[in-house]
C-alpha cells in the first residue's frame, strides 16, 4: 500500500515536472536555447498569485494573473535579453539566461522583502478515502491538469497551423522561413506558451506545499531539464515521459528509508544511465553526423 | 594561440606575459604581507581570486578547446576539497599543518577529483553538447548529495568536515605558486601538438578522427588535466575554511565558474584569468559594500552586469556599436603600437563555436 | 591582434591590483566602538538576519542616545552571508577592515562556526544570539545568549520522557547543522523506551507528502527545524495527521505564529516550543521590547533572534561598563584582543544580565548560557 501511495505521489509530482519540461523542451526546439530562467518564471508566477491574494483577490483570479503575467514576462524577456543575441555563440546565450535566472530570482527577493510567505488560500485540502487508502484532491487534480495539458498540446501542435508551423521550425529554422513561417511570431508564441505553462505548474506546487520563496522554480527546473533531457529535448511526448519517469523515481526513491537521504543521486543516476544507453534520451531523434 | 616567426630564436615575451603579471602580483603582495603591511581582507580576496583563476582556466580548456560544455567542475572540487581536507586533517596531527601536510592533501585531491574526471570523461566519449552538459550537472549533483549522506566519521556527514585551516596569512603565496603551475601546464599542454589535436576535436571531431588523432585519449586527457585542477583548487579551499560543506558546491557554483570562462571569452586562458579575478572581486566588493538593507541589492547588480556584459559582448546587432566603443578605443591612446583590427572584447564571439552537436 | 589582448591583459591585472590594494586604504577614526555581525540578510533564513540586524541597531542606538559608553559611541556593522558559511571569511575580513572592536557572531550555526574559528586567530570576543551548536563556543573568546542545541536536545527530551508516549515522531532537516544538532541529543536524552518514528529533508524541498505519510499516525511530533519548513509541514499534513496531535519544536519554531500569510489557528493541531522568549509578553523587559521593535520595524519580524540580539549588544555593553566602572582602561583605540580579555574576564567572573530573553542571565567559562527555559504553547488544541 505504501508502494501505492509512493506511486501516485510520484506521478502527481511527476506530472508538475512534465509540464515545466514541456516548456525546456520547446523553446530548445523551437529557439535551440536552453532557457534556464524556466524554473523562475514559475516562481514569478507565485508572486503574482501572492499579490492577488494579498490584495484580497480570489485564488482563481490569482491563477489567471499569473498566467497572464508570466505570458506577457516571458515574451518580454525573450524579446529584450535573448532576440539581440539571436546568431551569437550558444554559450552567450546560455550565460544571458542565468543572467536572467539571477536576475529574477534577485527581483523576487526583493519584492517578497526576503521573506517566505505561505499562500495557504491555494492549498487544496481534503482527500478521497477509500478504506484506508487515501488519494489527495491535490493530486488528483495535479493528474488531471497534466493530462489535459498533454492532450491539448499534442492537439495543438497536430493539427493547428501554428502549431504545425512550430514543428517546421524545430526541424529547420531556415526552410520554414523560405516557406514563409514568421519564425519571429512562432518563437514568441513558444515562449508564451512555455511560460503559461509554467504559470500552471507554479500553482500545481503551491496547492501542495503553499511556501513561496525566490528559490521555489530552481530545484524543481533543473530536474525538469533533466526530465526533459531523459524523454529526448525537443521532443514533447519525451518531456511528458520523461517527466513522470523522473516524478515516480524521486517518490520511491524516497519512500525508501535506505535511499531518501540520497533521493537526488538516484534521480541523476537514472539520468546519466539512460542517457548512457540511449545518447538522445528515450524518444529523442539519434542524428547521424556528417562532416 | 597562433604561432607567428617561425623559427624565430628570439623568446616570444607574450606568451610569457601573464605568468610575469601574475608573479609580479603575488611578489608585490608576498612583499607587503612579510613587512606586515597586508589587511585580512586583502589576503581572503586573493586566495578566492587564486582559486578562481585554477577552476576557471581549467575549465575554460575544456569549454574553450575541447569544446564541451561541463556543468560539473563544482563537482571535481568537491572532491578535491573532501578527499584533500580529510588528507590533511589526518595528516595535520602527524606532520604538523605545514607546507608538506598541504603538498602531500593537494596531490592526493588533485588525483581523487582526476580519477573522477576520467570517468565523467566516459560519457563525453557518447554524448553531445547539452545532454553532456546535463550528464556532468548531474554528476556534480550526485557527488555532493552522496558526501553529505556518508557516516560522519567520513567526511562529517551534513554537518560538513572539519578541516585545519592555514593559520598564517600566507596561504595566498601558496595559492598563487599553485595558480602558476596550472596555467604553465594548460598553457604548454594547449601549445603543443596535443592541443592543435584537442582544437582540431573541437572544430570536426569527425575530420580530426580521420585524420588518425586518438579522439578518445585526448578527450579523456582533457577531463582528466581539468578536474585534477578543479581537485586542487578544492584542497585550496578546504584550507581556507575551517568546515567545509558539501552544499556549497552545487550547480550554482559550476554555472559561477562557466560564467567566468564564458566573459573571459571562449578559447582564451587569459580571457578565463581576467574574467575569474574580475567576477571574484565584483562579488567580494558587492557583499562588503551593500551591507544592511542595501544587501538585496548584491544578486541583482551582479546579474544585471552579466546580462549587460554579454549581450554588449556578443549581440550581432551592436557590432557597429561595439567597434566604435571598445577598450581598443577607449585605451587605445595608451598603447604606442599601432594594434590590427578586431576588438579584444569580441574574442568571445569571434572564437569557434561548437558547443552545440544540433549546429553542426 | 594578440598584442592587444596581451595589453588589455596586463592593463586588467594591474587595474585589479590597484583596486586591491586601495580597497582599503580608507584609514579609521577610532572614535566608535564598532560591534560586528554576520547574518543571512537575504535568502531564506533572512527573517532571522533581518531581526538581528533590526534590534541590534535599536540597542545600538538607545546606548548612543543614552550617551554611549563615557561619551563614546557604539557603531553596528552588518553584513550579508546568506546562511552561507563560505561567505563568512569575506565578512570577517571586512569587519576587522573596520575596526571591528567585538562581534555578535553569526546568525545561524553554519556559518558561525566558521566565524568562530576565524575570531579565534584575532582573539575577538563575540556573544551569538541565535547560533546554537555546541562547537560555536568551543574556543574561549565565544558566547552564547541561546541555549546550546545539545541543551535544547536535552530540555526536550526530558520534557517529553515525561508525558509517558509509546511513540512519537520526529521530523528534522538533515543537512542542517542546528537541526540535526538538536536531533542527535536528542535521540541520545530519550528514554529507550520510547519508539520513534522519524523522516528527514534536505535542502529546499517543499512537497512533504512522503514524509507525512511516514508520520501520519504519530501523536506526538518532535520538529527541531526552523518555522517556514515547520508551517510548510503543518499546512501539508492537516486533515492527515490527527487532529489532536502535538507538533513540539524548539526555539526555530519562533516567529511562527506572525509568519506571513499562514493563519496558526487554522492549524487543528496543538503547537508548542521550547523558548527562552516570550513572543506574547506584554510586560517586563520582553514586552518593552516587543513594543519598540513592533513601532519601529513592523511585527513582521519579530522574533525571538531579535529580542536575543538586542540583549547581546546590552549585555556587551553592560560588560563594558562593568569593566570600566571597575577601574579598567577602556578606549575605542584598544585592540579586539585586548578588550576581549577584559570581557572573557567579566563574563567569566559573574557578571549577571537581565533582558528580554531572561532575568538573571549567567555564563559559564566554556561559553554556554545560564537562564531559564520556557516550555510555551503557541496554541492549543482545536
Amino acid at each position: 500500500m505504501d508502494f501505492l501511495t509512493a506511486l501516485i505521489n510520484g506521478l502527481s509530482s511527476g506530472g508538475t515536472y512534465a509540464i515545466i519540461a514541456l516548456g525546456y523542451t520547446m523553446v530548445y526546439g523551437i529557439a535551440k536555447m536552453l532557457n534556464f530562467a524556466h524554473g523562475d518564471i514559475i516562481m514569478i508566477g507565485g508572486c503574482v498569485m501572492y499579490s492577488v491574494l494579498s490584495a484580497k483577490g480570489n485564488p482563481l483570479l490569482a491563477i489567471l494573473a499569473a498566467v497572464v503575467f508570466c505570458v506577457v514576462l516571458g515574451v518580454t524577456i525573450e524579446k529584450l535579453a535573448y532576440k539581440p543575441l539571436r546568431g551569437a555563440a550558444s554559450l552567450a546565450v546560455l550565460i544571458t539566461a542565468i543572467s536572467m535566472s539571477y536576475l529574477l530570482q534577485s527581483v523576487a527577493q526583493i519584492y517578497l522583502k526576503s521573506g517566505t510567505p505561505a499562500l495557504s488560500a491555494l492549498r487544496l485540502e481534503g482527500s478521497v478515502n477509500i478504506g484506508s487508502f487515501r488519494i489527495d484532491y491535490s493530486t488528483i487534480l495535479t493528474l488531471a491538469v497534466t493530462i489535459v495539458v498533454m492532450v491539448a498540446l499534442s492537439l495543438f501542435v497536430k493539427y493547428s497551423k501554428t502549431g504545425r508551423a512550430m514543428v517546421a521550425v524545430s526541424e529547420d529554422r531556415d526552410a520554414a522561413l523560405l516557406m514563409g513561417i514568421n519564425t519571429n511570431f512562432i518563437i514568441t508564441i513558444t515562449f508564451a506558451i512555455g511560460s503559461a505553462l509554467a504559470a500552471i505548474a507554479g500553482y500545481l506546487m503551491l496547492c501542495k506545499a503553499p511556501i513561496l520563496t525566490n528559490t521555489l522554480g530552481s530545484m524543481p527546473g533543473i530536474k525538469a531539464f533533466a526530465a526533459a533531457v531523459i524523454g529526448g529535448i525537443g521532443s514533447i511526448p519525451g518531456a511528458m515521459l520523461g517527466g513522470i519517469l523522473l516524478g515516480v523515481v524521486e517518490s520511491i526513491s524516497y519512500s525508501i528509508p535506505v535511499l531518501a537521504p540520497f533521493t537526488e543521486a538516484v534521480e541523476f543516476s537514472i539520468l546519466i544511465i539512460i542517457l548512457l544507453v540511449r545518447p538522445s534520451g528515450i524518444l529523442g531523434k539519434m542524428r547521424r553526423e556528417k562532416v | 594561440m597562433s604561432r607567428n616567426g617561425i623559427g624565430a630564436k628570439k623568446i616570444q615575451w607574450k606568451y610569457y606575459i601573464n605568468y610575469i603579471v601574475i608573479f609580479a602580483v603575488a611578489a608585490f603582495y608576498t612583499v607587503l604581507s612579510l613587512t606586515g603591511n597586508i589587511k585580512q581582507s586583502e589576503t581572503s580576496l586573493l586566495e578566492k581570486i587564486a582559486i578562481a583563476i585554477i577552476l576557471a582556466s581549467s575549465l575554460g580548456m575544456v569549454v574553450g578547446f575541447l569544446g564541451e560544455l561541463s556543468l560539473g567542475h563544482a563537482g571535481f572540487m568537491c572532491i578535491g576539497a573532501f578527499l584533500g581536507g580529510k588528507v590533511s586533517a589526518i595528516l595535520a596531527e602527524s606532520l604538523g599543518n605545514g607546507i608538506l601536510t598541504l603538498v602531500i592533501s593537494v596531490i592526493i585531491g588533485g588525483v581523487a577529483a582526476a580519477l573522477f574526471g576520467m570517468i565523467i570523461g566516459l560519457p563525453a566519449l557518447r554524448l553531445r553538447g547539452d545532454y553532456l552538459a546535463i550528464v556532468t550537472l548531474a554528476f556534480g549533483e550526485i557527488v555532493r548529495t552522496v558526501i553529505m549522506n556518508l557516516p560522519e566519521g567520513l567526511f562529517g556527514g551534513t554537518l560538513g568536515l572539519k578541516t585545519p585551516r592555514f593559520n598564517n596569512k600566507h596561504l595566498f603565496i601558496i595559492a598563487f605558486i599553485l595558480v602558476l603551475v596550472c596555467i604553465a601546464v594548460i598553457q604548454n599542454l594547449l601549445r603543443s601538438r596535443h592541443g592543435r589535436a584537442i582544437t582540431s576535436i573541437r572544430d570536426n571531431e569527425i575530420a580530426a578522427r580521420a585524420t588518425g588523432i586518438d579522439v578518445t585519449k585526448y578527450k579523456l586527457l582533457v577531463f582528466t588535466i581539468s578536474a585534477f585542477f578543479a581537485g586542487v583548487a578544492g584542497v585550496l579551499y578546504s584550507y581556507t575554511q575551517s568546515n567545509v560543506q558539501s552544499t556549497n558546491f552545487d550547480y550554482n557554483y559550476s554555472i559561477e565558474i562557466l560564467v567566468m570562462v564564458v566573459l573571459g571569452g571562449i578559447g582564451s586562458i587569459n580571457g578565463s584569468i581576467i574574467a575569474a579575478t574580475l567576477v571574484t572581486f565584483l562579488n567580494v566588493k558587492l557583499q562588503t559594500i551593500l551591507t544592511g538593507d542595501l544587501a538585496v541589492l548584491q544578486n541583482l547588480f551582479y546579474a544585471l552586469i552579466l546580462i549587460l556584459i554579454v549581450i554588449y559582448n556578443n549581440a550581432p546587432g551592436l557590432k557597429g556599436f561595439r567597434e566604435k566603443y571598445n577598450f581598443k578605443s577607449i585605451f587605445g591612446k595608451i598603447f604606442k603600437r599601432k594594434s590590427v583590427a578586431e576588438a579584444p572584447n569580441a574574442s568571445g564571439g569571434a572564437a569557434p563555436e561548437n558547443n552545440q552537436g544540433e549546429e553542426n | 591582434m594578440k598584442r592587444t589582448i596581451i595589453k588589455v591583459f596586463a592593463v586588467c591585472m594591474c587595474l585589479a591590483l590597484l583596486a586591491v590594494s586601495f580597497a582599503g586604504c580608507k584609514k579609521l577614526e577610532k572614535d566608535t566602538y564598532v560591534i560586528g555581525v554576520s547574518g543571512p540578510l537575504t535568502g531564506g533564513n533572512s527573517g532571522y538576519g533581518v531581526a538581528v540586524k533590526n534590534s541590534a541597531q535599536m540597542a545600538v542606538d538607545e546606548i548612543n542616545e543614552a550617551g554611549g559608553l563615557d561619551g563614546v559611541k557604539f557603531e553596528l556593522v552588518a553584513l550579508d552571508d546568506q546562511h552561507d558559511a563560505s561567505k563568512v571569511e569575506t565578512n570577517y575580513a571586512s569587519m576587522m577592515d573596520k575596526g571591528m572592536h567585538v562581534a555578535l557572531g553569526c546568525v545561524t550555526t553554519n556559518p558561525c562556526l566558521e566565524f568562530a574559528a576565524l575570531s579565534k586567530t584575532d582573539n575577538v570576543f563575540f556573544l551569538t544570539p541565535s547560533a546554537s551548536a555546541n562547537d560555536v563556543v568551543k574556543e574561549d573568546n565565544a558566547y552564547q545568549m541561546c541555549f546550546a542545541d545539545g541543551n535544547q536536545g536535552s530540555v526536550a527530551a526530558k520534557y517529553v520522557n515525561g508525558l509517558e508516549l509509546d511513540t512519537i515522531g520526529i521530523f528534522y532537516k538533515s543537512d542542517d547543522a542546528y537541526s540535526k544538532g538538536i536531533y542527535d541529543q536528542f535521540k541520545a536524552s530519550l528514554d529507550d523506551s520510547i519508539d520513534t518514528v522519524e523522516a528527514s529533508f534536505v535542502g529546499d524541498a517543499t512537497d512533504f507528502s512522503t514524509q507525512i505519510e511516514a508520520l501520519k499516525d504519530c501523536s506526538f511530533i518532535f520538529m527541531p527545524i526552523y518555522y517556514t519548513p515547520a508551517s510548510n509541514f503543518m499546512l501539508q499534513a492537516k486533515g492527515k495527521v490527527a487532529d489532536t496531535a502535538t507538533y513540539y519544536g524548539c526555539d526555530g519554531f519562533d516567529g511562527i505564529e506572525s509568519a506571513d500569510g499562514f493563519d496558526i489557528s487554522a492549524i487543528p493541531q496543538k503547537v508548542s516550543m521550547l523558548s527562552h522568549f516570550n513572543s506574547k509578553a506584554t510586560d517586563g523587559k520582553a514586552g518593552e521590547f516587543i513594543t519598540k521593535y513592533t513601532e519601529k520595524y513592523g511585527k513582521d519580524t519579530l522574533n525571538q533572534f531579535g529580542a536575543s540580539a538586542y540583549d547581546c549588544v546590552y549585555a556587551i555593553y553592560n560588560a563594558m561598563k562593568a569593566a570600566a566602572d571597575a577601574g579598567e582602561d577602556i578606549s575605542p583605540n584598544m585592540t579586539a584582543s585586548e578588550l576581549c580579555e577584559i570581557l572573557k574576564a567579566q563574563f567569566n567572573g559573574g557578571f549577571t544580565f537581565s533582558g528580554a530573553t531572561g532575568t538573571n542571565i549567567k555564563w559559564q567559562s566554556s561559553g554556554y548560557v545560564d537562564k531559564e527555559a520556557i516550555a510555551f504553547v503557541i496554541k492549543e488544541q482545536g
